[in-house]
């Protein structure tokens, strides 16, 4: 554990320092940078060792005489602590060329120092052990990854994101307490115990939980504040907001999961059932946005449905006893957390480099950066080839996994086998519409002309240190997704401290699928290097000419009439119209010589759309009745005190 | 595996010919002649022999397009068992594996045609995206039931050996259900009428080939060649559940299963002579028809098993 502390502690003096040396701009932003970037150093060779087979670690503190601060890494905790620290060590390592106008070095400083909070926070949250602790870190964390939301505060669209991330994030963790709240009342102690717990009990506890973490996670229907929150954020931040820190929720759903050891086929029902329409809802919304950072915030809802997938998989499978299909799952369903870790920080590192360069999010308004941008293009193709579950990417591993656990499933009786059909059909749709959603991206924003001045004007230079992060995750996905045995091992491990006996499943079935995928990838590769040295021999001595794009006889083409991604996305979106309501402004063409129009569209994602007429208005009557207890009379509210404490020394 | 070896090889030569045979049943529903059955050997050949026009507005991308789509439309026939031989390659899982790698193809196709900033090329590229999440989902569908019949998870297992006729002792008239949904699949799939036309004079109703209308000389020969090997891909697997005789001489297997791919091929022949393409808008509806289909077909077989 000292390693891990020390490594807290290297992160925290990187928060700090930068606060000090503010007005040294570029010393400010290396120490800021270095600080963290070492200390996430450290506490990934700690997390390593762990997985590596050093077994659990713990230990613990007194905190004001009273309570315990208890920290415990384990298995799952070293598997989510990986994530952590090596998201933020390259975001770090991003935010020095990305944070780099000087006028706003102050705001650069109070940046890193929540920034620093934040991991330190996350990586805490992670090894609490207790529900003091817990929750300790948890508000930390949520109250970090405010302050870094609301960076860009004086725009109004920023500071209503972080509003309502902030009510989102508090209702979200009063769950949170509840939940704990019936666990203490069943164990009689702030440890994670669910032993005295009566089966009802436990499954209030789970419901409970699985809301407050749900929220946290960006779960169908509680995801509302995901898609304003991550785009408001400065890039490096999204990354590690989208990349690990709404992780923490599956890592809080996991450990309820582990301690309540709920294996009934009911809870498993219910976590898959919100995965499949995360995972389908969340891409459908992605496919309608126009902004670049609010279409990936819409894939993490999809890709924590694809998680949760697996998780619920994993779950059905320890309840019906089918070894197989739970390791399948929760293996599945955890490398996809490490999956999702490497591609969408990926993405929205990519995503801020064009932000960065052009000054606009809007999809539409973007085109042919792949041109001036060769690295930032090649690395976002990657990550996108990633998201969408294709080989040879990591993506395709952690599905491939959740999909063979589904299987395993179809082979039991009918209720079981409904439910794994609703998984593979959720994930092949899932799949689709991913590969639909990203080929919209990268051809939309990275290929074709530029669709404006500030699209057309954009250069890779000055940037080295957010490019190479971007080359490094580029290059995790390609070696996850054609070497898995190396990255298998670790949800392994994680799932062994879920409680799941590991040792009595067939684990040679797990090794050799690993090699399966590297022999595939291993042929895939092959026969693209036959083809493209056909291609070459087939080109060798032969003219190449170079012209303009064959327009079907039209001679003037300009860049505004290619193919926008709202056009692209238009007939899919039609599909989904129950779920995803277009409301579109044009109006109607009239006469030969039609005036100058206008076109727009949104599409209303339709939690937000009833959240205030189904949550909001029905809460703000309720506390309209209720006004009259609070009417400033000092006197009756020192009588209301008294009552509570008689009322209090009656059940006491 | 030498056998298999080449039997992929000969797959890989004798695809043209086949979709030859396409041509020949479109001619003689009109009246015509029609074009030789080697026609598409003939183009090929012309195609590789010219030298290629790029757009200014292309990049990379829109040459490893082609590269990507024959090279994983040729790996994933090395996992289809043919002529009831076992495939090259196979594992546990290989279905998934191949029909992602379809998805690898068919991210660069659209990557390629969305790199030429076309407005029609990107129209296609829309329906090409569109249309296969259908095909995926009814695809899947597909699967659960023949692992139910079978155990397993690969193509081996499916149509190699006795197999596909045990299919049909076990699951019975739920797999003619199974035959149209996977031969809708490969209309839609493979650009064919009633989804896509290949012979319309209008770029604006196209699918496939207007994303591929920039392509020319060997990198359009790799494309077109490409889209044979898909079309032989998903006809093996129809001919195979048609006619899953297998009466033992590897001669006559593959005599069988020609004369399957034959009547596959010729039946897309009549479907295009036959039909008109759907508008766009109705294509869906079209290609749901397959996962209804797939769906009821697994929902039966399910009663029957119990």
């Amino acid at each position: 554990m000292r390693l891990f502390f020390l490594s807290l502690l290297i992160i925290a003096s990187g928060g700090v320092l930068p606060l000090l040396f503010f007005r040294q701009f570029t010393l400010m932003r290396i120490l800021g940078a270095t600080f963290i970037g070492a200390g996430c150093c450290f506490g990934l060779r700690d997390a390593f060792a762990r997985l590596a087979g050093g077994g659990a670690a713990s230990a613990s503190f007194d905190y004001l005489s009273t309570l315990t601060l208890a920290f415990r890494i384990d298995g799952l905790s070293a598997f989510f602590l990986l994530a952590i620290f090596a998201v933020c060590l390259l975001s770090a390592v991003y935010s020095f060329s990305y944070l780099s106008d000087p006028r706003k070095a102050l705001g650069t400083a109070v940046s890193y120092f929540f920034f620093s909070l934040l991991t330190a926070a996350m990586a805490l949250v992670v090894a609490a052990a207790n529900m003091i602790t817990f929750l300790l870190a948890w508000e930390i964390m949520s109250l970090a990854s405010f302050f870094l939301v609301v960076h860009d505060h004086r725009r109004p669209e920023t500071r209503k994101a972080g509003y309502l991330y902030f009510v989102f994030s508090h209702v979200g963790a009063m769950f949170i307490v509840a939940a704990f709240g019936v666990l203490y009342g069943g164990s009689g102690g702030f440890e994670f115990d669910a032993t005295g717990l009566s089966q009802t009990a436990k499954l209030w506890v789970f419901g409970l939980a699985f809301i407050g973490f749900g929220s946290k996670a960006g779960v169908f229907p509680f995801h509302v504040w995901l898609p304003h929150a991550h785009p408001a954020a400065p890039s490096h931040i999204s990354a590690v907001m989208s990349g690990v820190m709404i992780k923490t929720g599956i890592y809080g759903i996991l450990r309820m999961v582990g301690i309540l050891e709920l294996y009934t086929p009911a809870v498993g029902t219910v976590v898959l059932v919100f995965g499949v329409v995360s995972g389908v809802l969340g891409v459908v919304y992605a496919l309608g946005q126009h902004d670049l950072k609010r279409l990936l915030a819409y894939h993490s809802v999809e890709n924590i449905g694809i998680i949760l997938i697996g998780i619920g998989i994993g779950m059905i499978g320890v309840a019906t006893d089918t070894p197989l299909m739970a390791l399948l799952g929760f293996a599945g369903g955890l490398l996809h957390v490490l999956n999702h870790a490497t591609f969408k920080s990926l993405l929205f590192m990519g995503a801020g480099v064009v932000l960065h360069k052009t000054g606009s999010r809007t999809i539409d308004a973007l085109g042919g950066l792949l041109k001036k941008m060769p690295v930032t293009g090649a690395t976002f193709l990657v990550g996108a080839l990633a998201i969408c579950g294709l080989p040879p990417f990591n993506g395709f591993v952690g599905e491939f996994l959740i999909y063979l656990g589904s299987f395993e499933g179809v082979a039991a009786e009918t209720p079981v086998l409904a439910l794994s059909l609703l998984a593979i059909v959720g994930l092949a749709v899932i799949g689709g519409l991913a590969l639909a959603c990203f080929s919209k991206v990268v051809g939309v924003v990275f290929q074709g002309e530029a669709r404006s001045p500030a699209a057309q004007a954009v250069d890779e230079k000055g940037g080295a240190a957010m490019l190479l992060p971007m080359i490094v995750l580029a290059a995790a996905c390609a070696v996850i997704g054609v070497y898995p045995a190396a990255f298998l091992y670790m949800p392994l491990q994680a799932a062994a401290a879920l409680g799941l006996e590991v040792g009595r499943i067939p684990l040679e079935s797990v090794a050799r699928l690993s090699t399966n995928i590297t022999l595939a990838a291993a042929i895939l590769l092959a026969a693209l290097l036959i083809v493209w040295a056909l291609r070459r021999l087939l080109y060798e001595g032969k003219p190449i000419g170079c012209s303009g794009t064959w327009g079907c006889g039209f001679t003037q083409p300009t860049a505004r009439m290619q193919y926008t991604g709202t056009s692209y996305a238009a007939s899919i979106l039609e599909f989904f119209k129950p779920a995803a309501p277009l409301e579109e402004d044009h109006p109607a063409v009239a006469g030969l010589f039609p005036d100058r129009t206008h076109y727009r569209s949104h599409v209303h994602d339709i939690v937000e759309l009833h959240l205030n007429s189904a949550v909001v208005t029905p809460v703000t009557w309720l506390f309209d009745k209720l006004r009259w207890i609070q009417h400033g009379d000092i006197h009756l509210y020192i009588g209301y005190i008294l009552l509570a404490i008689v009322v209090l020394l009656f059940f006491v | 595996m030498i056998d298999s070896l080449l039997l992929w090889a000969l797959a890989l030569l004798t695809a043209p010919l086949f979709a030859g045979v396409i041509f020949k049943v479109k001619a003689f529903f009109g009246g015509r002649k029609g074009s030789p059955l080697l026609i598409h050997y003939y183009t090929l050949a012309k195609l590789c022999k010219k030298g290629s026009v790029y757009s200014t507005s292309t990049t990379f991308l829109f040459k490893l397009g082609p590269v990507v789509s024959l090279a994983a439309a040729a790996t994933a026939l090395l996992f289809l068992p043919m002529g009831g031989q076992p495939p090259v390659l196979t594992f546990d899982g290989d279905v998934i594996f191949v029909l992602y790698l379809l998805g690898l193809a068919r991210f660069f196709t659209i990557a390629a045609a969305m790199d030429t900033a076309s407005p029609f090329e990107g129209m296609g590229a829309a329906r090409e995206a569109y249309f296969p999440i259908i095909c995926e989902a009814s695809l899947f569908m597909i699967l659960i039931l023949f692992y139910r019949l079978s155990g397993d998870l690969n193509l081996g297992a499916y149509f190699a050996g006795e197999n596909p006729r045990g299919f049909w002792q076990t699951a019975g008239s739920p797999l003619l259900f199974v035959v149209i949904a996977l031969f809708i699949i490969l209309l839609t799939e493979n650009a064919r009428v009633p989804v896509d036309d290949p012979a319309t004079h209008l770029e604006l109703t196209m699918i496939h080939e207007v994303m591929v209308l920039d392509h020319s000389g060997p990198d359009f020969a790799l494309i077109e060649m490409g889209a044979l090997l898909k079309l032989f891909f998903y006809a093996a697997m129809v001919a195979r559940l048609i006619l899953p005789l297998q009466p033992g001489h590897p001669l006559l297997n593959l005599g069988i299963f020609s004369l399957g791919l034959l009547l596959v091929y010729v039946a897309v022949g009549i479907t295009e002579s036959v039909m008109a393409r759907h508008r766009m808008d109705r294509v869906p509806k079209f290609v749901l028809t397959s996962f209804a289909l797939a769906f009821f077909a697994t929902i039966i077989t399910l009663e029957f098993l119990r």
